[in-house]
């Protein structure tokens, strides 16, 4: 039986070799059930032990993988070769992220948005550990639950145009967790995050292109999310300007 | 080299150390928290967990219930007084983790609801739908966001321990992305950089999982306790090993050998229940241990499915129905068609033991301290003495929680009643890990790292598997020790500084082959069959009067581990047989007349 | 000194043009130039019509011109695919739960083209009678 191959463009880039990314050109043994990131430890432990890419867990929940196959963002792990063969792929790092090396981009701007949204409980007021936990019924679950299946891998920056124009804006990922936050029974600190929300960054910095919610491997839906705080921004706009200040 | 000076420092920001590290920063505002890993906090792999915590929630369960299920479980193996403090905190904790956030599944009024777990006698697995780990991490890391006491250092990879008098001063970390040392001065820390899964070939793990604190500690002269304890899940994806959680025969989920038969029943777990019902520690609810070494049984008598993938039995949820399995399986669902291309709606999945965690660790008293002035250890890559010879499913993702709490107190209140020291001879010996570091970064050796590691994997499956002759934990040594020969002329073709995985992989494999060592050598020792260490050479049986003690791994460099052993604490459950089904049921009955 | 250069990836001008998904978006927001135009076009005849009947009537006539004719059926077509986008967007705005499950989308969808036929039926009554 001769061995079926499949061709994979990396791109890579060096900071300390290279002034800009090149393309190097791989051939992998191909089997159906091959993953994206599999074909890469295949490169790394036999082709070129210098490619460098983030991985860990292998099931799609670790978010570390995120690359754009064929210009589109995918999960390395859930991405599998079969979808392609028997054409070349071509992988890049996440775009709209600056690359750190091959397929690792830089990750700080997209984490210091998560940390600054306040995504934590404000409770209205402390509960002690000996009252137990609070009431939340299904239906209340529900309002936030899809909300919090973001597993921050990134994916939705890289599919988002207005961030990649400007990348002050909020983004989706963040206003996502914001939104879980806010819908939560439990929390109250709505007033606190929506002069997040309201700001120019906030959700206003969203056109809804819509892209995000497709790429997203967790279906959060983070269209979904900012459509509805940009609502609730319109809701406290039209209240403050009745409300005398 | 930049000197970064804080009171506690903490290495890996899984569940543990998340925990902890929001225990000082709430309770102790005036101290520095350091908050180190070697990837961003909600890759770690508590993320990966799936079927739930353990915490007593209903009114007919009690605490002395999930205390004995955990010390026969463990096949009383366990540190009695940590188990007791365990169960007492344990709906405490996961109380705290749903005051912060945590979408625990609930009933219809609100509450919160409990799902059956193997080997628990009552249902009392706190879940959240089939991503309970994903949403606990989540829930720590955000919630440890508002404390700006928590200096975190994400993507730095640990390197060394600082030891000075005869104390933990400090860690020496390499940022990932600069390639540069950091020493971090501490007064105390804490350990909790998760197990060593990776030491295997199939695991449910995730790449990371590579042993870094056990090894770090060990080779500073603090004991690896009950390595031998290797937990096998019954129920991986074959080929990849991904997990199939337990909470799918939490849910009603049955397993078939290739005649569509519940083996199950054959060995001492049944009589059958029926389809569609559960009975808790019956069949598909057994122990972990037990029910790996089922599937290994079946496999002797050729009752096992040929797959392409190599040998499985099949876990089949059809019964289950599209919406349970919707509500509280989701994420299996989506597993099991990505990876195996089966929907468990309409067929079942095939599953194959595969390696899952290590019930041993980093010894530490009942408080987390180890041997090491103001060193902790907590998680997965700690042995508290929790878990005995094998853990039940949803003991641990409470264990994050209840010893990640006590070690933030612990190691604070350490902080506190002491001082920095001297930096000169810290940053000498920071020095001198780097100049070791650099040396095997520019080294220029010839072994191929993909084969050491892979040899690795799969001489530890065969010698130290789920059954264990003294032949093949032999053979399984006598690699290991070829491997460790042969790390020390391994090849890095990658000698760049900036995000150089290929070196971090080689450091990770020296930790990984040290880990491997002390759990061979630890399970060759040990002449008897207890929880997940079972032997097939003639000793079969548990032996109480020899081996009712915890093994201790000592590093002793190149050569072999030193295995010396210790009591283990025993107040109010005696050794009694470990058994399950309605033979489980008769026992206990006999018990208490 | 860092080692560190991390490259930054210029958004090249025809991003949009690269992936068929951003073209799509383009064209949706593009339509809103012909639709304001449209808007401007139809100003301007009421402006006329405030001015007499035969300033009204030459704008009418104007209207005739095979140009203006291929302009509207332009704008017919944009203004219909604007609509149709928008409207299989719209479930994300809608928060409406109902027995503790979110409305589902395709009532959404299905709630504004019901909205949409009454509504145009209702103005071509206006018109016809």
């Amino acid at each position: 039986m001769s061995e079926l191959t499949i061709e994979i463009d990396v791109l890579r880039y060096r900071p300390e070799m290279d002034n800009e990314p090149f393309t190097q050109t791989f051939e992998v043994p191909y089997t159906a059930e091959m993953s994206i990131l599999e074909a890469l430890q295949y490169i790394k432990d036999h082709l070129d032990s210098t490619v460098s890419f983030r991985w860990s867990c292998r099931m799609a929940i670790c978010g570390s993988c995120g690359l754009m196959v064929n210009s589109v963002p995918k999960l390395g792990c859930k991405a599998f070769l079969r979808d392609y063969y028997p054409q070349k792929i071509s992988l890049e790092p996440l775009a709209n992220f600056p690359i750190e090396r091959d397929l690792v981009v830089v990750m700080d701007d997209f984490i210091k948005k998560l940390e600054e949204i306040k995504p934590y409980i404000i409770p209205e007021k402390e509960k002690c550990l000996s009252e137990g936990t609070y009431q939340q019924t299904p239906e209340q679950m529900a309002k936030f639950k899809q909300f919090s299946m973001c597993i921050n891998c990134g994916l939705c920056y890289a599919a988002c145009p207005q961030y990649a124009l400007d990348n002050k804006f909020t983004g989706p990922a963040a206003l996502a967790l914001l939104a879980r936050y806010n819908r939560d029974s439990r929390d109250n600190g709505e007033a606190e995050r929506m002069k997040i929300v309201n700001q120019e960054e906030g959700v206003w910095g969203c056109t809804f292109v819509g892209y995000c919610s497709v790429v997203c491997p967790k279906d959060v839906d983070p269209a979904a999310a900012i459509q509805l705080l940009k609502v609730e921004s319109s809701k406290d706009y039209l209240i403050g300007m009745f409300k005398p200040d | 080299m930049q000197i970064i000076k804080t009171d506690v420092a903490i290495v890996g920001a899984g569940g543990s150390g998340l925990r902890a590290a929001i225990e000082i920063a709430e309770n102790h505002p005036d101290l520095d928290i350091a908050l180190i890993s070697k990837v961003y906090p909600m890759r770690s792999h508590t993320v990966a967990a799936e079927g739930g915590a353990a915490g007593v929630a209903q009114d007919h369960d009690s605490l002395d219930n999930h205390f004995n299920d955990t010390v026969s479980g463990g096949d009383w193996l366990c540190e009695q007084d940590v188990v007791q403090y365990f169960v007492e905190n344990a709906a405490k904790q996961l109380t705290q983790l749903e005051h912060w956030g945590c979408p625990w599944s609930r009933k219809e009024d609100g509450s919160i609801n409990v799902r059956a777990f193997g080997g628990m006698k009552i249902e009392r697995t706190w879940f959240a739908a089939d991503k309970s780990g994903f949403h606990i991490l989540h829930t720590l890391f955000q919630t440890s966001l508002q404390h700006p006491k928590i200096t975190r250092f994400d993507e730095h990879f640990c390197l060394d321990l600082i030891v000075e008098n005869d104390k933990i001063q400090g860690i020496l970390i390499l940022d990932i992305a600069e390639g540069e040392a950091k020493l971090i001065q501490a007064k105390s820390v804490i350990m909790a950089t998760g197990g060593a899964g990776r030491v295997y070939s199939y695991n449910t793990n995730g790449g990371i999982v590579t042993g870094d604190g056990m090894s770090l500690a060990y080779r500073h002269g603090v004991p690896l306790r009950d390595m031998e304890f290797i937990q096998y899940h019954p129920t991986g994806l074959p080929g990849s090993g991904i997990l199939m959680t337990e909470g799918c025969r939490g849910e009603g989920g049955i397993l078939l050998n290739k005649d569509g038969y519940r083996y199950l029943q054959d060995y001492g777990l049944g009589p059958e229940v029926p389809v569609g019902q559960t009975k808790n520690k019956y069949m598909e609810l057994g122990p972990r241990d037990k029910l790996s070494q089922c599937f290994w049984q079946e496999q002797q008598k050729g009752n096992v499915i040929k797959g392409p993938r190599g040998d499985v039995v099949h876990l089949d949820l059809r019964h289950l129905g599209e919406e349970k399995i919707n509500e509280r399986l989701p994420f299996i669902r989506e597993l099991a068609k990505a990876y195996v291309g089966v929907d468990p709606v309409h067929e079942p999945i095939p599953v194959r033991p595969t390696v899952h965690y290590t019930m041993g660790g980093i010894e530490t008293d009942a408080k987390t301290a180890t041997k090491l002035a103001g060193l902790y250890a907590i998680g997965e890559c700690a042995s508290v003495g929790l878990h005995g010879a094998n853990r039940l499913g949803s003991n641990s993702l409470t264990e994050l929680a209840v010893f990640g709490q006590l070690a933030g107190q612990q190691a604070a209140d350490y902080a506190r009643n002491s001082k920095h020291e001297k930096i000169t001879p810290l940053r000498k010996q920071a020095e001198t890990i780097m100049a070791r570091t650099e040396a095997l970064l520019h080294s220029e050796g010839t072994e191929k790292m993909a084969d050491i590691r892979q040899e690795m994997g799969d001489c530890m499956e065969e010698g130290v598997g789920i059954y264990r002759t003294k032949e093949s934990m032999q053979q399984t040594i006598n690699k290991l020790a070829e491997l460790k020969k042969r790390y020390k002329n391994i090849q890095i073709t990658d000698k760049s500084s900036v995000f150089n995985t290929e070196f971090l992989y080689a450091i990770e494999l020296g930790y990984l082959l040290d880990t491997a060592q002390a759990m061979a050598h630890s399970a060759i020792l040990r002449e008897e069959s207890r929880g997940s260490h079972q032997r097939i050479d003639g000793f079969e049986k548990r032996d109480d009067n020899n081996f009712l003690k915890h093994s201790l791994a000592f590093y002793q460099g190149d050569k072999a581990p030193k295995i010396d052993y210790s009591s283990v604490t025993i107040t109010k459950s005696q050794p009694a047989e470990r058994a399950y089904g309605a033979a489980g049921e008769k026992a206990h009955a006999q018990e208490k007349v | 000194m860092s080692k560190r250069k991390p490259y930054i990836r210029e958004l090249p001008r025809d991003w949009w043009m690269k992936q068929l998904f951003y073209t799509k978006y383009m064209i949706r927001e593009g339509s809103s130039v012909l639709i304001t135009l449209y808007s401007l076009i139809l100003a301007w005849g009421v402006f006329r019509l405030s001015q007499g009947e035969t300033a009204f009537n030459g704008w009418l006539e104007a209207l005739q011109n095979p140009f203006a004719i291929i302009l509207h059926l332009l704008m017919l077509i944009l203004a219909l695919y604007h609509t149709i986008t928008w409207f299989s967007l719209a479930p994300k705005a809608v928060d409406l739960w109902i027995k503790g499950k979110k409305l589902d989308d395709k009532v959404i969808v299905a709630a504004h083209y019901g909205a949409f036929a009454v509504l145009t039926i209702f103005c071509l009554l206006i018109i016809t009678l």
